[in-house]
């Protein structure tokens, strides 16, 4: 992972409540799986597929927001919580990687 | 793409789980992961990063990267199959897009089919028209399997009452339009790489 490579990503990060947040709401967005769902739900008049992630739900992240904060704000965090796990995780690598070598 | 909880009945979610896990195994002891590791793990944090890049789109939809077939064109669709697994694993554990019941099934889609797909239609077009065109169309093509895909699998499970024959075209179609943005998107990435970094295209 070079330091341009690196930047670039958490640039992007930055910027990308623009596209998953802001023009989410502005046109009213959903996955195009969950548009499937409501339409059939709809043309069978009950609920047929039935979305439980809620009901079910372990992360206090759902959905790529962070409690207590805006969404905007919580999906640029929620961008940066997933960069830090495999940052996390090429770090321990190329260390692991180092100690085997000299070892 | 990311098909949530509650949609797969418990035998389908067992049985791709199962898919996943086989082929996981299949593809660790074929792939030389050990020498990509590090290009797999810089690979996963960008197509997370690109994946939450998604582009509303009119109507009430929208799309978003998906990065299989470019995978697969950089690393060979064994270790492909790694980078989208570990997109997969923090997508679902850490913030709940996608099912944890339907993570077999999502991997099989985006992480199996689609750089199969990709890798495939990129080989036999490459000599032909060239770079940008053939990763065009592995893009398009990545994504429409992997919608049809889960078109089946939602299909195939029992808690869907209309069947495959009404599951698969829906998403089959809905993704041969999205698929162009993927294909577009991978284009350019292969292109560019190709021309400025070419020891990181290994097809």
């Amino acid at each position: 992972m070079t330091r341009s490579f690196l930047i670039l990503l958490i640039a992007l990060a930055l910027i990308s409540p623009v596209f998953g947040v802001w023009l989410a709401t502005l046109i009213n967005y959903s996955e195009p799986l969950d548009v499937a769902a409501d339409l059939i739900n709809q043309a069978a008049n009950r609920t047929v597929l039935n979305d439980t992630g809620y009901l079910m739900n372990w992360t206090p992240f759902i959905n790529y927001t962070v409690p207590g904060l805006p969404d905007w704000a919580g999906y640029i965090i929620s961008a940066y919580i997933g960069l830090a796990i495999y940052l996390l995780l090429y770090t321990a690598l190329v260390r692991w990687r180092r100690v085997k070598r000299t070892g | 793409m990311h098909i949530p909880d509650g949609y797969l009945d418990p035998i389908s979610a067992g049985v791709t789980w199962a898919v996943m896990l086989a082929f996981g195994y299949y593809a660790y002891r074929r792939s030389v992961l050990q020498k990509y590791m590090e290009l797999v793990i810089s690979l996963a944090a960008a197509i997370f990063v690109a994946q939450m890049l998604n582009w509303p789109i009119p109507g009430g939809t929208s799309l978003h990267f998906v990065g299989g077939a470019l995978a697969a064109i950089l690393l060979g669709p064994l270790a492909a199959f790694f980078v989208l697994l570990l997109v997969l694993l923090v997508q679902t554990l850490v913030f709940h897009d996608g099912g944890i019941t339907a993570l077999g099934a999502n991997v099989i889609n985006m992480g199996v089919v689609a750089p199969l797909v990709g890798y495939a239609v990129y080989k036999v077009l490459r000599p032909r028209v060239g770079v940008f065109w053939s990763a065009f169309a592995a893009g398009w093509a990545s994504i429409t399997a992997a919608g049809t895909a889960a078109g089946l699998e939602i299909g195939l499970s029992p808690w869907f009452p209309y069947g495959w024959t009404i599951s698969v075209p829906v998403m089959a179609c809905w993704h041969a339009l999205l698929g162009l943005v993927e294909g577009a998107i991978t284009g350019f990435v292969v292109l560019y790489l190709s021309k400025r970094a070419p020891e990181y295209v290994r097809l």
